[in-house]
């Protein structure tokens, strides 16, 4: 596959000078951006951005925002192909601490995605799709157990797939490399890939301070930091990854380019 | 090993722990055993009086009136609770459940002239008594657990498509059953302990603290420490019972997180 072709089409999302403020503390301000639609010949092919920064510069909050779970102070968020201002429960979210219902079993928890979604399916369906998806992600044999009993980054799969279950093309995903050995982040990077790959319009934003595990499987990064003289954080540099030529790159972190642009950014912050 | 025993924070393997258990129980009996005598009956006294009360034939019918209002009174209090409880969640209702938590501060003892009036009969007012002191501390206890939920579990809610009643049934009614259960386990202590204060008040139906009340009148000590035993092993009994009871019907509750 040559990652040099693709093409850029509607946007998906876009953040329209979004300021978030409590009280006189402006914790975030201006941020625009615009996640489009990406195409790639012969394949199904998602998008991947990331929005990197600092610890506590708030990057929870632009999370929040972007899902709807927070109304900005200023600015608006908009997503889909009509661009309509989001709502809570459009765009799904994956917590740094992946909550699941601890009450409820690995199946369970996947089929209350399935049964929230906007597509009616019966019993049947729901199991046929659930143990489809436990499969493809290595989840079979623990669809019978309880959150408790998995590992963190087993909660994180299951916390993916309930949120691609429910039907949203969008998912945030709260420093998903968070706490992962190294050959466990490379499992979490290839899960990602296969995400975004389910749906052409399937559409994961990594919200981390990892520069160089978010910027391997990402087709667009921006950097958050804040500017001289300025109250809160914004966009202070976009990279076009697809362009650079660094996008769909399995073995992209060997790249002596790509690891010159992941000092630059880390500069940055 | 004996060494052990007295380092902070050493966590002790369960036989050695049981060994210290039974150590420590063997030296309070001698204790009070060679302290005894006079008006505190020894518990050699009391063990022989615990044997004659549970062999009289009036015995079964106390403990089984004490039982019957213990039961019946949390059970009705545990509805009431849970329903003030979950309503608390909608804006209306909270000020009611915060005001039935300060109730907490308030004694059975000058409302007992109200409940007389509204109630039929001695039981009624045992119970009601019973109810309107305990359920203010269901709901103190159960408003914790809600508000210990974590706010991320309501977002998740929220992303899953789920509306707000969904939420309250997924997140705090089906989601804190078990922990429901562990406040109904730890309050089951207060309604034993309130049970003797209430069966006083109306003493035709007998019951525990019915044979308190009387040994103390007549200073029957040893009859007192033997119901005190009685009524120390029961409450044990059930806390263990319902202890089990909720690992068999929660069973997440004793996996551990990896």
């Amino acid at each position: 596959m040559n990652a040099n072709v693709y093409t850029k089409h509607e946007p998906l999302l876009t953040a329209e000078h979004l300021t978030l403020q409590y009280g006189d503390k402006t914790i975030l301000r201006d941020i625009n951006f615009c996640i489009h639609d990406i195409h790639r010949p012969n394949m199904q092919q998602g998008q991947v951005v990331s929005l990197i920064g600092r610890s506590g510069i708030g990057k929870t909050q632009l999370f929040k925002m972007l899902s709807g779970l927070i109304q900005p102070t200023q600015g608006v968020v908009k997503i889909d192909n009509d661009q309509h201002p989001v709502k809570a429960g459009e765009v799904g979210i994956v917590p740094q601490n992946y909550i699941l219902f601890n009450h409820r079993t690995i199946y369970h928890n996947l089929k209350i995605g399935l049964d929230n979604a906007a597509v009616k399916l019966t019993e049947d369906e729901k199991k046929r799709i659930i143990e489809d998806y436990a499969g493809t992600f290595q989840l079979t044999e623990h669809l019978k157990k309880y959150p408790a009993q998995l590992s963190g980054g087993q909660r994180q799969r299951v916390s993916i797939i309930q949120q691609v279950l429910t039907g949203n093309k969008f998912i945030l995903l709260d420093e998903p490399f968070s706490g992962l050995d190294v050959l466990m982040i490379d499992k979490v990077i290839q899960l990602l890939i296969k995400v975004s790959t389910l749906h052409e319009e399937n559409t994961l934003i990594i919200v981390s301070h990892d520069i160089e595990n978010a910027a391997a499987i990402s087709d667009t990064v921006w950097v958050l930091g804040k500017e001289e003289g300025k109250e809160g954080a914004t966009i202070i540099q976009e990279y076009d990854l697809c362009e650079m030529g660094y996008a769909w790159q399995p073995e992209i972190r060997q790249d002596a380019g790509f690891q010159q642009l992941v000092a630059t950014i880390k500069k940055q912050l | 090993m004996i060494k052990s025993f007295f380092e902070p924070l050493r966590v002790l393997n369960r036989r050695a722990m049981v060994s210290l258990v039974i150590a420590e129980v063997i030296i309070a009996l001698v204790v009070w055993q060679l302290s005894g005598g006079g008006l505190i009956p020894t518990p050699l006294k009391v063990l022989q009086t615990l044997g004659k009360i549970v062999q009289d034939p009036s015995f079964i019918d106390n403990l089984f009136a004490s039982l019957v209002l213990t039961i019946k009174g949390m059970f009705i209090s545990i509805v009431i609770a849970l329903v003030i409880s979950y309503l608390s969640i909608v804006p209306l209702f909270n000020p009611i459940a915060r005001f039935v938590i300060k109730c907490r501060y308030l004694t059975l003892t000058g409302l007992t002239f109200l409940f007389t009036l509204w109630t039929q009969n001695g039981h009624e007012l045992k119970l009601s008594l019973l109810i309107f002191g305990i359920v203010p501390f269901f709901v103190t206890s159960l408003l914790s657990v809600v508000d210990g939920i974590n706010k991320q579990e309501f977002e998740l809610c929220t992303t899953l498509r789920m509306g707000s009643w969904k939420t309250l049934w997924e997140v705090i009614i089906v989601g804190r059953l078990d922990q429901v259960f562990e406040v109904m386990r730890q309050n089951f202590a207060i309604a034993w302990l309130m049970i003797t204060s209430v069966e006083g008040l109306s003493m035709s139906e007998g019951g525990l603290g019915v044979m308190l009340i009387r040994a103390n009148k007549y200073v029957q000590l040893d009859v007192v420490f033997s119901t005190l035993v009685i009524i120390f092993l029961l409450g044990i009994f059930f806390d263990y019972i319902l202890g089990k009871f909720r690992e068999w019907l929660f069973p997440y509750t004793k996996l551990s997180t990896r």
